[in-house]
């Protein structure tokens, strides 16, 4: 952490030298009367060389002076000083020992070492980037924070190999889907923690959060980064960092953004392919569902063309946002303020999300020992979602409408309320009369106490909190005609208080100068307590007075309420000798309430190593290789996201005749424990010509004792009992490859790459059974492969009867885990029990990863960022409904439907009129790869020269982004990142253009 | 500092008990008569839960008396259509046997639990037991709703060996029960329904009672036991709850037409305790689907005519039961077209506006025990023929049909068939009597075939006697969860 330049004093003699610099304190006590002076003169520098102002170099308490502005410093000491000491916030002191010299440059590092420099590896200090043997990739956190999304976790979308990121809607609150070298879990959570300045937070609060306040965002991915974290860390952490002052400079960041949300292009690919009325009508006579006669009188009453999509679904949605901080800091104390504004609505009616937040990050040095910290954060949304998905007509399904109706009264030109023939209302009106919007109060405060009571020795403890008041508002308007004069409100409110305490230990220390340790022991403690109560009424009768109390009948409430808490120990001890070779060893004992009372005690470990191989003499000398690192760990670690009292039977209650009655709510299961995970990893790292950076490294992550909801016989009286059964192996790897092109002042160009290839592998299951099929879901777990889809298998239409055909799968149950495609045994009787079998389909993608660029040239820069998604299939469920013009008969279907057969010899995709053209079988189970270009930034930063003629404006950029501005994917369905097994009515990511404009002053 | 803190954590530890504020541990439940009364609270309000709803219109909608609309969207289908869209994946199935199983569990529990709780007197011990009482009733009653639907029509013949289903009567989550026989299960149903009868005999019979009494264990009894073909027994259990004379049938339009939609309180034997807003019941909203924008109709099923016309004018029913309204389907109007009006909902229990299909579930009232007392006293013999004609010319003349003369025999039974058709109609009865009297049938004459499905799956579905599909399959994740069950699929599933 410290350097000294020229006169190179390493902290190791310095401990030695403790005793004697003891002695010698008390002697220059003793004597200081006697002394004669000198005059040392030196500069005070950070890592970049840059002068650092203001520090203070002082000999003792009395004697002491701080650098000017150009960093240099002259103090006047008595001649018996042996060291002087040079303090400045925000960077580590350091000690200069005196020597016969008078001039000493000093360079100081950065304590918030620069976000892609530092890490935060799991409680104690940051360390350096190279210092770390876990597996941690850091990502500057801007390089996100130009994307027009309430939610920074999207644009991390293919930026880290192992890093999956999925957003499944459109809305502009929505949070996206996150796990770590693959799905590490069957049926308990699989989001990572995550942790905002070592507290965690929930998934749910990125929305809140305004992702300008971060200075970084780091991936922790292997047992050494993170069975630290023990019972929550088996899907890995993300560890987010949130910028503070500097003292050096004061700084004020306005950054301003308009944006425009609009359909992706497959999306509007998909609104394309349903049939007009021309299409349709003459479908209709053609296989006899309507005669001429029928239609010509339909179309008299009906005779428009409408396209639905563009009823459903706005264009250019407007998004804007407004962020302005303020940093800097004085002599020992340094802040970062901001506060931020965004609003963005969806291009669904009722979908908007606006927001404002706030941050108050302050850190200072109380004295010599004392330091302390405070990051107070706020932020307050108001969210409106579409509530019509799934298979609702009012807009998942609603291109079903025939597209002879309008939505457009032709005798006002204005909308329906209600839609004549096709009979529903206009979305428009329906999120005009059935209104709800959700308020979300955020506050995410942290704070820290730190003292150094002897040197090297730092014990801190921090406490820290995520609490929300999240209340919903639902009004159904007097006025709304499908219950007129009896309107209906409900107001619903939930608390959540998380609270973590966490106290560390840290000890550094060097022994003959090469064996460098540091060690650390810990505690934490978290609980999490949440309530919520509900209340309604109906029969409002005027749109101007909707409260609860204006509503005299079927006036109800109710409240519910859960806890959970956690109380752990850890140690970690991390070893280098002569930054060469690399040890950490840590270990965590975790309790949970959400365990049976006698297995609630686990105990988690791991040890990881690091070679740093350049620095062997061997390598020394190879120019072309700057860097050659090895790393491997091994660990476990666990998983405990499950419902909060999974491990007692209860008792729950219902009411009859005004009575409370008891009813048995869960059976309980009191062995309930840990999901345990168990990762191994290893690691090469090497750097070419100072240029390239590649990073391979493989893994394997075996989850045992899986908490699992055990299906039951239903004469149980359970569906499931959750259990801690059968194993599951992920392994894989992560390649990422960085490349400096060219690293000029005056230009930049940087491409990387990364991908991940997961192979999961299910190893054991639960009641000695090969294979389990989630009923209704297409989805199996099979002992040896990794989770599949199992269904029918469709063959063909057959071109002589017109018939679809099915594979038989084999007539064992036992064996349809092996795919029976056999020509020779095919039915044409559907069933989807019996006609189910291995698809050999993957559930989860095995490949994803990223591309891109960063390049500047002068002041214009851009950035590109594409992520892609290999081997990802879903159930297109839209197509069961859009592709079955007999099971829906008068709704609109799509255009493929009037390829089916008519005629012996007819090759086609649909069967004869009559048959049901599509069921539940492989045909809707759809490639939904995808490669999508996330990010497309393009910019220019105003030069320096322009910027000084003002007095006010240091820094001045504008920039144009897009966002999803492509997507290649072969899926037919709306949006192939939607994260599911099966989609339907699917609310579509959308597409966005945003200008943006960031000044500094 | 360290110290204080890891002091501080003592405090922490307690906290690893956590509690849930909506429920209690199990092991807490039954402590007090207290506990067994809201146990007993609890029993009704989960028995309300499998009346009604798709418990009772998925078999209607299988059988034969209607028709799907244009726009059903498919809701459903899959039991209307039978064949292979009807599979034992399908959910209808699912929810039936799971529901009836899941309430079964509760008692099975409260059963063996009850006992444990102390008394201090007789009328608390009197309490007690009519508490068992409502238990074992409510048992017998699952059980027999799912021998109707999962084990084939009961021949005393073959019993013995006809698979019934399994029988669960001890709370045990690991158990893997086999598929009793229906001998063995009906055995256990008539216990239940025995042990029922001891322990209610101090709950009397009450017109309209919303708790079981002596009379609806008898009501059960006989509903059973004309399940079982025993004649005799069935005759008598009906009669003594017919002669108590406590549920007279209802015999004016306006009665009979307020019974049905806004639950006047006739001739009901036991029905559900509802409320709004907290205690609605499953409801039949299939036969309407009011849109409120227009005031016209949207429905999934809609009558045949010869349904309607299956009712005499003079018939007080008909317009109870139908009533002609103006449809919308696909966009076109279509005016005066008979809808299913049984359930219309009770506009003391709509929570908006416009209906939301709420009445209020008659579990046991006298009309079925006339038919009960009619059809067995039918097929017992000449003996009791006179005997059956005069309880069904009650029924008859109460609804406002002439009283038929001089039927014995097969037309006797005949019109006790036809008096049950109508009488029934939609109560989720029709298709089980057909699995019952090993009849088959063929959709015919809906009103209108240009707002219907049409097709050999729907409007003109033909089914054989004792088709396999009269009888469910057995859920198949039942099939695959419990071992002991997997070879035992009834037949054609």
């Amino acid at each position: 952490m410290m350097k000294i330049t020229k006169n190179s004093i390493s902290a190791i003699q310095k401990t030695k030298n403790l005793s004697v610099f003891i002695m010698a304190c008390f002697l220059f006590i003793g004597f200081a009367a006697k002394a004669q002076n000198r005059t040392i003169t030196g500069k005070v520098m950070d890592e970049k060389g840059q002068a650092l102002p203001a520090a203070t170099i002082e000999a003792s308490a009395s004697i002491k002076t701080l650098s000017n502005e150009n960093g240099t410093f002259s103090i006047s000491v008595p001649t018996n000083t042996l060291k002087l000491s040079v303090i400045y916030v925000g960077y580590e002191s350091t000690t200069i020992f005196l020597s016969n010299k008078t001039n000493y440059n000093v360079t100081l590092t950065s304590k918030s070492i620069a976000s892609e420099e530092a890490v935060i590896i799991g409680y104690g200090s940051a360390k350096k980037k190279a210092d770390v043997v876990g597996s941690a990739r850091t990502i500057n956190a801007k390089k996100i924070q130009e994307m027009p999304l309430a939610n920074a976790l999207d644009a991390l979308q293919g930026k880290v190999a192992g890093l999956q990121v999925y957003t499944s809607t459109g809305e502009p609150s929505a949070v996206s889907s996150v796990r770590i070298n693959g799905v590490g879990s069957l049926t308990a959570g699989t989001t990572p923690l995550y942790v905002l300045d070592g507290v965690p937070i929930s998934s749910g609060a990125q929305v809140s959060l305004n992702a300008q306040d971060y200075e970084s965002v780091t991936v922790l991915t292997d047992a050494s980064a993170t069975s630290i974290y023990g019972a929550r860390a088996a899907n890995g952490v993300i560890y987010f960092t949130s910028k503070k002052g500097s003292a050096s400079r004061s700084k004020i960041t306005l950054n301003t953004q308009y944006a425009t949300s609009s359909l992706l292009t497959n999306t509007k690919d998909f609104f394309n392919s349903v049939m007009n009325t021309k299409e349709l009508t003459n479908f209709w006579v053609a296989t006899a569902y309507r005669t001429q006669a029928q239609v010509d009188a339909l179309l008299l009453t009906y005779p428009n063309d409408t396209k639905w999509s563009k009823v459903y679904y706005k264009d250019n949605a407007p998004s804007k946002q407004l962020d302005l901080s303020i940093s800097g800091g004085g002599d020992k104390t340094t802040y970062y303020v901001s506060g931020s504004y965004f609003k963005q609505e969806g291009l669904t009616y009722r979908s908007d999300f606006k927001r404002y937040t706030f941050r108050s990050n302050i850190n200072t040095q109380v004295n010599k020992w004392l330091s302390m910290g405070i990051n107070l954060v706020g932020g307050y949304d108001n969210r409106q979602l579409n509530p019509y998905g799934s298979n609702s007509t009012n807009r998942g399904l609603g291109l079903l409408a025939g597209p002879m109706y309008t939505s457009i009264d032709p005798l006002t030109g204005k909308n329906y309320e209600f839609i004549p023939g096709w009979g529903r209302y206009h979305p428009n009106y329906l999120a005009d009369k059935i209104r709800s919007n959700s308020d979300n109060v955020q506050f995410t405060p942290s704070g820290y106490v730190q003292i150094s009571p002897i040197r090297n020795l730092i014990i801190k403890t921090q406490l820290g909190a995520e609490a929300y008041d999240f209340t919903t508002s639902s009004v159904q308007l007097p006025s709304y005609l499908g219950s007129l004069n009896n309107g209906s409100t409900n107001e619903s409110y939930t608390r959540e208080v998380n609270r973590t305490v966490t106290s560390t230990a840290e000890y550094k220390f060097s022994i003959k100068s090469k064996h460098n340790l540091t060690l650390l022991a810990g505690n934490e403690y978290i609980d999490d307590k949440s309530k919520s109560f509900n209340g309604s009424s109906t029969g409002q009768t005027d749109d101007r007075l909707t409260l609860i109390s204006n509503g005299p009948n079927n006036r109800n409430a109710s409240s519910s309420s859960f806890a959970y808490a956690f109380l752990s120990y850890f140690g970690r001890v991390s070893y280098n000798y002569n930054a060469k070779y690399y040890l950490d060893v840590t270990g965590r004992n975790d309790q949970s309430s959400r365990f049976g009372k006698e297995n609630r005690s686990a105990n988690f470990w791991s040890v990881g190593g690091m070679w740093k191989a350049k620095k062997e003499k061997f390598f020394e000398n190879m120019d072309w290789l700057s860097d050659l690192t090895i790393k491997g760990s091994i660990g476990t670690s666990g998983n405990s996201s499950i419902g909060n009292y999974a491990s007692l039977g209860l008792v729950g209650t219902n009411q009859y005749d005004g009575v409370t009655g008891f009813g048995i709510s869960t059976p309980g299961n009191p062995d309930l424990s840990w999901e345990q995970q168990k990762l191994t990893s290893y690691s090469l790292n090497f750097s070419l010509f100072r240029k390239a950076n590649f990073s391979i490294e493989h893994y394997s992550k075996i989850t045992s004792n899986m908490l699992l909801d055990v299906p039951y016989p239903y004469t149980s009286g359970f569906a499931n009992v959750t259990s801690n059964v059968g194993s599951l192996k992920n392994s894989g790897i992560n390649v990422t490859i960085d490349y400096d092109v060219i690293n000029k002042k005056d230009a930049y160009f940087a491409p990387y790459v990364n991908f991940n290839y997961n192979k999961q592998e299910v190893t054991e299951l639960f009641q000695g059974r090969n294979y389990w099929i989630i009923p209704n879901t297409g989805v199996c777990w099979v002992v040896g492969q990794p989770v599949s889809y199992f269904y029918p298998i469709f063959n063909q239409v057959n071109p002589t009867t017109g018939l679809p055909e099915w594979y038989n799968p084999n007539s064992n149950p036992d064996l349809i885990v092996n795919t029976q495609t056999d020509k020779s045994k095919v039915t044409s009787t559907f069933n989807s029990v019996g006609l189910q079998q291995n698809t050999g389909i993957k559930r989860y993608a095995p490949w994803t990863g990223g591309f891109g660029f960063t390049a500047s040239f002068k002041g214009f820069y851009t950035q590109c960022d594409v992520s892609f998604v290999k081997g990802k299939y879903m159930i297109n469920n839209d197509r069961y409904f859009y592709e079955n013009p007999n099971q829906f008969p008068g709704f609109n279907q799509s255009r493929t439907v009037l390829n089916y057969w008519k005629n012996p010899g007819d090759v086609t995709q649909f069967p004869k009129y009559g048959v049901q053209f599509t069921q539940f079988d492989t045909r809707l189970i759809e490639d939904a790869s995808f490669m999508r270009m996330k990010n497309l930034t393009i910019g220019y930063n105003v030069p320096q020269s322009i910027m000084k003629k003002t007095n006010v404006i240091t820094g001045c950029k504008f920039y144009i982004t897009g966002r999803n501005l492509f997507t290649v994917t072969k899926y037919s369905g709306p949006d192939p990142e939607v994260d599911t097994n099966v989609t339907l009515g699917a609310n579509p990511n959308t597409r966005q253009i945003a200008i943006g404009l960031d000044f500094q002053f | 500092m360290i110290g204080f803190l890891f002091a501080g954590l003592g405090s922490c530890k307690k906290n690893l008990d956590q509690f849930p504020a909506d429920s209690i541990e199990l092991s807490q439940a039954f402590k007090s008569l207290k506990d067994a009364k809201t146990w007993d609270a609890g029993l009704y309000s989960r028995f309300r839960g499998i009346t009604y709803g798709s418990l009772m219109f998925t078999q209607d909608v299988q059988a034969d008396q209607l028709n799907a609309s244009l726009d059903f969207g498919n809701r459903n289908g899959n039991p209307h259509r039978w064949g292979q869209s009807f599979l034992a994946d399908d959910g209808a199935l699912t929810t039936a046997w799971s529901s009836y199983y899941a309430v079964i569990t509760n008692i099975n529990l409260a059963l063996a639990s009850l006992d444990q709780i102390p008394t201090t007197s007789t009328a608390e011990r009197q309490e007690l037991d009519r508490y068992k009482g409502d238990g074992f009733l409510a048992r017998a009653y699952c059980y027999n709703e799912l021998m109707i639907r999962f084990a084939k029509a009961y021949e005393p013949a073959t019993a013995n060996t006809d698979l019934g289903v399994p029988l669960v009567l001890v709370y045990d989550i690991n158990a893997k029960p086999t598929r009793a026989t229906s001998k063995q299960v009906y055995d256990q149903i008539l216990k239940d329904i025995t042990d029922a009868k001891t322990f209610l005999a101090t709950a009397p019979g009450a017109l309209g009672s919303t708790k079981f009494t002596i009379h609806a264990a008898l009501a059960l009894e006989a509903r059973v036991k004309l399940q079982i073909q025993d004649w005799a027994g069935a005759r008598v259990a009906a009669e003594s709850v017919i002669t108590s004379g406590l549920y007279p049938l209802a015999n004016t339009a306006v009665d009979i037409n307020a019974m049905w939609k806004t639950d006047l309180n006739k001739e009901t034997i036991t029905q559900c305790f509802v409320s709004k807003p907290n205690e609605l019941p499953n409801t039949n909203s299939i036969y309407l689907g009011l849109v409120a924008a227009t005031g016209k109709f949207t429905p999934d099923f809609i009558p045949s005519q010869w349904v309607v016309d299956f009712y005499d004018n003079t018939d007080l029913r008909k317009a109870a039961y139908f009533e002609k309204k103006t449809l919308t389907i696909q966009g076109v109007d279509y005016p005066n077209i008979w809808l299913v009006n049984k359930y219309p909902g009770n506009p003391a229990l709509f929570t908006a506006a416009t209906t939301n299909y709420a009445n209020q579930p008659k579990i046991f009232r006298s009309a079925e025990l006339y038919l009960i007392s009619a059809e067995a006293g039918a097929r017992e013999g000449a003996g009791t023929a006179v005997a059956a004609l005069g309880r069904l010319n009650d029924l008859r003349v109460a609804r406002g049909l002439p009283a038929l003369v001089a039927l014995t025999g097969t037309p006797l039974f005949q019109a006790v068939k036809d008096e049950r058709f109508r009488e029934l109609a939609f109560e989720g009865r029709r298709l089980f009597d057909l699995k019952r009297w090993h009849e088959g049938f063929t959709r015919s004459l809906p009103q209108n075939s240009a707002f219907i499905q049409v097709g050999p799956t729907y409007n003109t579905l033909s089914i054989a006697p004792d088709n396999n599909q009269f009888t469910w399959g057995i859920p198949s994740r039942e099939l695959t969860t419990n071992t002991n069950l997997s070879g035992a699929q009834n037949p054609g599933w």
